[in-house]
């Protein structure tokens, strides 16, 4: 258990260094979906070695596969959605976004598996929307002043 | 048509909260099927390859080159994608408890893009922008909580 907090931490840095090298990518002219493939190449390449190197192979069967092919092109397509946001948005607000994307799964969770809707989920509920409401409109505001300013300058 | 850098991200945020998030879901399908842990290996292959597939096919038939730079980025960010994942089975596996695990974890992910964005990357955002970072900050931390 002591070696689980510093594991906490280094997987924290780990997946924030991720969208900080994708936004590198970005600013060193990488093409999104070339970054996209490659990093799904890389990720099917360790996968498959992991797959093949296990004790005890579980059979894939056609209705997990078909469910590992709609979820895995939902990664693929959020992730490009990632890619190309970074070009003109924040990288804070586009991975806050990934990350409070998570609230979705939930959502259909409560409504599919009959999952208990607790009052802590409800809060984070409405603090999720909340957080959406002020983000898109400090968005609209950013824009409006670039516009303002840019207008000024000429 | 020509659609707006504003249009434009409203839209690329819609999309990465309706995929991004469900991407996750199919493990919760198996789950539900009572399918042994192991079947998590050959499912990510299979996942992995399906997302491959998705945006490389379209490259394929647009003529447009996989740089060799490309290859450099993606592996770093292959790396780091599946190193977050070891280092956060492990603390779990360590016997720490996932409403601590998933918070940490996350949160902490968000905190150091947000530095990042903030000195390393010199981005300006509006005050109600950084307000709707701090409230999804709690969010995101009570719903890994949740």
């Amino acid at each position: 258990m002591r070696a689980g907090l510093p594991m906490c931490i280094a997987g924290a840095i780990s997946f924030g260094l991720l969208a900080c090298v994708s936004k590198l990518a970005e600013r060193r002219r990488c093409n999104p979906s070339a970054l996209v493939v490659w990093l799904f190449a890389w990720a099917t390449m360790i996968m498959l070695v992991r797959s093949l190197t296990l004790s005890n192979r579980v059979p894939l069967t056609w209705p997990v596969s078909a469910i590992a092919v709609v979820f895995g092109i939902c990664a693929a397509v959020a992730y490009l959605a990632f890619q190309r946001s970074i070009e003109f948005g924040n990288i804070t607000v586009g991975w806050l976004v990934m990350n409070l994307s998570a609230g979705v799964p939930a959502l259909v969770s409560i409504w599919v598996y009959s999952e208990r809707l607790s009052a802590l989920k409800i809060v984070a509920f409405c603090l999720a929307l909340l957080s959406l409401f002020c983000l898109f409109q400090g968005n609209r505001l950013e824009a409006r002043e670039k516009t303002a300013s840019q207008k000024a300058d000429s | 048509m020509k659609i707006s850098n504003k249009t434009l991200w409203l839209l690329l945020m819609l999309i990465i909260l309706l995929t991004n998030g469900m991407s996750a879901f199919g493990l919760r399908v198996l789950s539900g099927w009572g399918l042994p842990p192991n079947i998590k290996f050959p499912y990510l292959t299979v996942w992995f390859t399906a997302g491959f597939a998705c945006i490389g096919i379209p490259m394929l038939l647009r003529r447009v080159k996989a740089a060799r730079n490309a290859a450099g980025w993606g592996a770093l960010t292959s790396i780091l994608s599946i190193g977050g994942q070891v280092a956060m089975a492990n603390a779990l596996n360590s016997g720490l408890p996932g409403n601590i695990v998933f918070p940490v974890t996350v949160g902490g992910s968000i905190l150091v893009v947000a530095i990042a964005g903030k000195f390393f990357f010199a981005e300006k955002m509006h005050p109600l922008s950084w307000a709707g970072v701090a409230i999804g900050f709690v969010a995101v931390i009570l719903l890994s909580v949740s």
